[in-house]
């Protein structure tokens, strides 16, 4: 639009420190996006791998994996295509003086929730595990021999697989007999068959049978209930979609002092015989271009910091949301741009003529 | 049909105590090839009478036709319609685009109106007003005068069938301001257009055809013992 255009181009100062408002607000939303997506992905990604429907735990876990507890006789898979049992345990692995958070699965070799191997072997001797490949990144090698906090059982790692954590902690693989013995040490012989839930694959959970004190939970509903998860990602959409708002008024707000600034000029050009419609359309076509430069600006610096980010930063841009979420601020931006338009629809030419 | 036709207008501010009639009843026409001065002091009315002639404002009573065409029953938007193609106004206050050069300034009006002058034209317009160095400046470059003429251009540019002007000499020195009468008198003739200039100056008497003289709303055509033609 010319008259947008010839402005912006006329008063740089003015509309380039619009766009960096913009700039930065986008930033900040595609950043925070990054971070909830990541956050997400820590929690959730071994889940997301079992690629299941469902899991079935006790009634009065609480939808909480560590403290459902049942027999692994409890289930036989009847009604869903697939099942596997799991064992799950929270831990601290220290190799000397390296240690880190990790979640313990016990799982038969079913294949269900047997990873894949990205390097080194699958575990086969009682004691063996395939870590997660983020230890690797911290430093923990295969070979290692991992001291487990709580339990005398040393566990080894024999190979790596990728994205496998479980709520934000790294996974070591192993079977059932090995999770046994880490969890009950001597005792491990009296709790056999301990198991902590079932993931399942099949169409009709709700129609899967179970005894009074197990209940089918659909994998969405799993994850929302990983301790922390809903509350994390609540808190980081609610503060993408309170600076959406912030952007539309910051920009409603600076459109409104300049748009008062130039009645007289508007009016001027209405005088003229200049319809109030073009000027209207030139302001939200100037809204339009500041966001569109604000927002690009933005996404580019999101991308070249993501660069500069050390691994330990839990960001994951996912473009899909992000393309969104600019989208959502080139159109709050305009809407701001409306109030103005009201303004300027309004403005009595004789008035702003003056004489 | 004349261009511009006033009947039985008046225009009245306020009520009781603080009423003020700006303009008492009028009847007023003006043809084409016509250029009109209205002269009278300040606050005599003559803004008024302007505004009122260009629809800018409707008048309390009585119509203002515009080639035939009652504008005082239009609704805004319709109006704005006639100001753009029918009226160009030259105001009293600069009537610039402070962000456009002088001939962007001209292009706007490309934007929302076809018709306007050819570039051939405009070149000739810009010559005989002086500003043609001037095309590329914005209007903080220009001098009071400078944008006065550019003003008269940009009221021109839209080849308009009426040219309203209030004080456009204002800010003009004697030589400059005899000149762009001599100008709007030019152009009145040879694109037969229809002129009313506004004015406290009284040296400007000497290039039109007609002169109304305007004193507290009352406008009285004046006598003369010779006309310009
Ligand atoms: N909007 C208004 N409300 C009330 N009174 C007005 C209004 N506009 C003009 N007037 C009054 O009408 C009278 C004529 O005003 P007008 O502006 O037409 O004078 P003018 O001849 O153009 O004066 P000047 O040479 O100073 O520009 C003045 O007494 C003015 O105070
Ligand atoms: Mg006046």
């Amino acid at each position: 639009m010319f008259l947008a255009w010839k402005e912006i181009k006329y008063n740089k100062l003015r509309y380039t420190l619009i766009t960096g408002v913009l700039v930065l607000v986008s930033y900040l939303v595609f950043f925070l996006s990054g971070l909830a997506n990541g956050l997400e992905q820590l929690n959730r990604e071994a889940v997301d791998k079992w690629n299941a429907d469902g899991i079935i735990l006790t009634e009065e876990s609480d939808i909480n994996l560590p403290r459902s507890n049942m027999n692994i006789d409890d289930f036989n898979g009847k009604g869903v295509e697939a099942y596997a049992a799991l064992g799950q345990l929270n831990a601290i692995a220290s190799v000397g003086e390296r240690q880190s958070n990790v979640s313990i699965f016990g799982i038969k070799e079913d294949k269900l929730i047997m990873p894949d191997v990205t390097e080194g072997e699958s575990f086969s001797e009682k004691g063996e595990v395939i870590a997660d490949d983020t230890l690797q990144e911290e430093g923990f090698q295969i070979g290692d021999e991992l001291e487990i906090s709580s339990s005398d059982t040393v566990l080894t790692i024999v190979g790596f697989t990728d994205n496998a954590r479980f709520n934000a902690a790294p996974v070591l693989y192993t079977n059932m007999d090995t999770l046994q013995q880490v969890r009950f040490g001597e005792a491990a012989d009296n709790n056999e068959g301990v198991v902590n839930g079932f993931v399942v694959r099949g169409d009709n959970l709700a129609d899967v049978s179970v005894d009074d004190e197990l209940q089918v939970v659909e994998t969405s509903t799993f994850i929302e209930n990983l301790p922390g998860y809903t509350a994390q990602n609540l808190t980081l959409t609610f503060m993408i979609y309170f600076l959406f708002i912030i952007s539309a008024v910051i920009l409603a707000i600076f459109l409104y002092v300049l748009t008062i600034q130039k009645v007289s000029m508007f009016g001027v050009m209405k005088a003229q015989g200049i319809p109030g419609k073009y000027l209207a359309k030139s302001v939200v076509a100037q809204t339009f271009q500041l966001a569109v430069a604000g927002v690009a600006i933005g996404f580019l610096l999101t991308i070249l910091t993501g660069f500069f980010l050390p691994a330990a930063v839990p960001v994951a841009f996912d473009y899909l949301t992000m393309l969104l979420y600019g989208l959502v601020l080139i159109a709050v931006s305009v809407l701001g741009a409306f109030i103005s338009v009201r303004t300027i629809v309004k403005i009595d030419p004789l008035k702003a003529i003056g004489g | 049909m004349p261009a511009l036709e006033m009947h039985e207008v008046n225009k009245v501010f306020g009520t009781g105590h603080t009423m003020v009639e700006a303009l008492d009843k009028t009847n007023f026409t003006a043809d084409s090839g016509e250029l009109i001065v209205v002269v009278g002091p300040s606050g005599s009315g003559k803004s008024t009478f302007l505004t009122i002639a260009g629809g800018l404002q409707t008048p309390s009573y009585g119509e203002v036709m515009i080639n035939g065409h009652n504008i005082t029953q239009m609704k805004e938007k319709k109006r704005s319609h006639v100001r753009l193609h029918e009226i160009g106004f030259i105001l009293q206050a600069s009537n610039l685009v402070p962000f456009l050069t002088v001939d962007e300034q001209m292009t706007l009006l490309d934007k929302v109106k076809t018709n306007n002058l050819s570039e051939d034209e405009l070149q000739d317009l810009y010559q005989s007003l002086g500003i043609e160095p001037l095309r590329d400046k914005y209007p903080s470059e220009l001098s009071g005068g400078e944008r006065q003429r550019v003003a008269i251009a940009k009221g021109l540019y839209s080849d308009p069938s009426i040219l309203l002007a209030d004080e456009p000499t204002a800010s003009l020195d004697t030589d400059r301001a005899f000149e762009v009468m001599k100008m709007l008198n030019d152009l009145t003739k040879k694109r037969n257009k229809t002129t009313i200039v506004v004015t406290h100056d009284t040296r400007l008497l000497d290039y039109c055809d007609k002169v109304y003289a305007i004193t507290d709303g009352e406008i009285q055509l004046q006598q003369r013992e010779h006309g310009n033609s």
